[in-house]
């Protein structure tokens, strides 16, 4: 068979795929929608046979073509995605974050031990957390946490609007998180580099308003929303490190594979990550500004910090889905 | 097959049905322009937020309007490229302009998962300065990809086929064997030249045919008229057999 009767002989088909597949692309389905995977198999064939008979070039490319749309079309994923988020949030994040506890344990060290120890320490000698924070956050400090009469109309004025705190939370919030996940790539270090800067700036204002401000103020403003927030945190320190750490040790893969592999085992802990800061800019923006007893302050931070570890320890036990 | 040349931006990939597509990879000049045109669409997009604010502030308050703000700045800044990427055309508006598009290195659709970890991954591709890190990445990968696509497992191709340039019309030339017999390559060496010969000027031609003395014993316009019949031949008889001496005319597989 020469070029031209082969062109002249399966034309037809080849737009009758073409037409199919513009179809699919605008989103309509034609009638005979389920020929497609026979026609472009026999397209396939076709570009096969084209290319070893060394057709022409324009035919090549055009059959080429035509596969790579109607491989696309038929790869296409369909719809379903809410459904799949809820399964990540409830049991492929929880499972992938217990199946990371070697990552939890460091990347907690990493940001407990300089929180822990700005925070006990500053009180004794705020010297090294006023050089840390410097003076205008230190007046930004005792301004909200004062403990005085101003506080509360301080706090209400300036949380007047709880929608543009929330916004702003998942802006600055959600944004620190997206960051961490990023800075892994650079063997970890950007992560760490967070952690430990985030670890030491919150150490170091816990510390210094047990030193001049009013703890109960702070307390009263942070325990609702801090469980969510600070494991978010250190769930997104994790997954930069799965990044990096698979960039440094890839294991029994080369590097390209191992950065694979790790990336889609990380975006599911980042995933997680995301939303628990989203949850805690919720509380955070609509709750914690809220002028009430103290008690009922803690009784909600200690039934938040339950429930986060309840889920992040519990979730999707019983569920028989691969991780 | 001869072994692939190092830099080709055709890839080939194998499909599950073992049939091989080849993908035209863009490289990092055509995905430099689109990202500046998507940093003047985000600069125009950024103007109208600020004047929608402006606006909203006076109807939902001004701390509500800020809020907004926020909210809008943090989608903008990391979810433009990924909700365009995940639209029917795999493109932001910018590589659309430029005829991309992003796919996964098999050529199909890129999942949410990938375009989000490209997308995120855009932090550290920036680095140092005006993604010096992705380019560096470009310039070292066989597929152009930058930091963000390694992880991510995807490519930005070339979307749509190459225009077809103008057909050089050999109704007239007689067609004629070559004194040898052809390999494959050199079979699809001499074909493709007259494919793209339109593209070239005469003295290109007539260079490029001047190579081939070994096998037409003739130069410049002679050579080229030779060259002309073989390629009518093979046009003609459509069949390409193996040839039996590989070996023979090797000059020909110096050709483009």
């Amino acid at each position: 068979m020469n070029p031209t009767s082969f062109e002249n002989q399966n034309q037809p088909r080849w737009q009758r795929l073409e037409d199919m597949v513009a179809a699919t692309e605008k989103g309509r389905a034609p009638d005979d929608v389920e020929q497609i995977p026979t026609l472009f198999r026999q397209t396939c064939h076709d570009l096969a046979i084209a290319q070893n008979r060394l057709h022409r070039r324009a035919l090549i490319e055009r059959l080429n073509e035509l596969a790579i749309r109607s491989y696309r079309s038929l790869e296409r994923r369909s719809a379903g995605g809410w459904e799949r988020i809820f399964q990540t949030l409830t049991v492929t994040f929880p499972k992938a974050f217990r199946s990371e506890w070697r990552l939890f344990w460091f990347c907690s060290l990493i940001f407990w031990g300089p929180f822990l120890a700005f925070a006990l320490w500053t009180p004794h000698d705020p010297e090294w957390a006023m050089a840390l924070l410097g003076p205008k956050q230190m007046i930004a400090l005792e301004e909200m946490y004062g403990g005085h009469e101003t506080t509360q109309e301080f706090l209400r004025k300036e949380h007047g609007s709880d929608f543009m705190m929330f916004c702003f939370y998942i802006y600055n919030n959600v944004g620190i998180d997206l960051r961490t996940f990023a800075g892994g790539l650079l063997g970890g270090v950007g992560s760490l580099f967070i952690l430990l800067f985030n670890g030491l700036q919150i150490g170091a204002s816990t510390g210094y308003i047990h030193h001049a401000c009013s703890p109960t103020s702070f307390y009263c403003f942070t325990t609702g929303h801090s469980a969510p927030e600070l494991l978010g945190m250190v769930i997104s320190g994790m997954a930069g490190m799965r990044l990096g750490l698979a960039f440094l040790l890839p294991g029994p893969h080369d590097r390209k594979t191992a950065l694979q592999l790790g990336g889609r085992r990380a975006i599911l802990l980042l995933a997680g990550a995301a939303a628990l800061t989203a949850f805690a800019a919720i509380i955070e923006g609509f709750w914690s500004a809220r002028i009430l007893a103290p008690w009922i302050k803690y009784t909600f931070g200690a039934c938040m910090w339950t429930a986060t570890i309840a889920y992040l320890t519990l979730a999707g036990r019983n569920s028989n889905h691969a991780p | 097959m001869p072994t692939p040349a190092l830099t080709d931006t055709l890839q080939r990939v194998e499909l599950a049905d073992g049939v091989e597509i080849h993908l035209r990879i863009a490289g990092p000049a055509a995905r430099s322009v689109a990202w500046l045109v998507d940093c003047a669409i985000l600069l125009v997009c950024y103007t109208l937020l600020g004047i929608a604010v402006t606006y909203l502030s006076s109807w939902i308050g001004n701390e509500a309007g800020t809020g907004f703000f926020f909210l809008s700045l943090f989608l903008l800044n990391w979810f433009y490229n990924v909700a365009f990427e995940l639209g029917p055309r795999a493109a932001s508006p910018g590589q659309r302009l430029l005829g991309l598009k992003v796919a996964s290195i098999s050529g199909g659709p890129v999942s949410p998962q990938q375009s989000i970890i490209r997308n995120l991954l855009r932090t550290v591709d920036f680095l140092p300065f005006g993604y010096l890190c992705g380019l560096g990445s470009c310039l070292f990968t066989r597929r152009f990809q930058r930091l963000g696509d390694l992880v991510a497992n995807t490519v930005v191709i070339y979307a749509g086929t190459e225009k077809p340039g103008a057909q050089l019309s050999l109704a007239h030339t007689a067609p004629a064997p070559p004194p040898v017999p052809l390999s494959r390559e050199e079979q699809a060496a001499l074909l493709q030249f007259f494919e793209r010969a339109p593209q070239w000027s005469d003295q290109r031609k007539l260079e490029l045919a001047t190579i081939l003395e070994p096998l037409t014993h003739a130069r410049d316009a002679a050579s080229l008229d030779q060259l002309a019949r073989m390629n009518a031949w093979l046009l003609q008889l459509g069949s390409t057999e193996p040839a039996q001496t590989p070996e023979a005319a090797s000059a020909a597989t110096a050709t483009p």
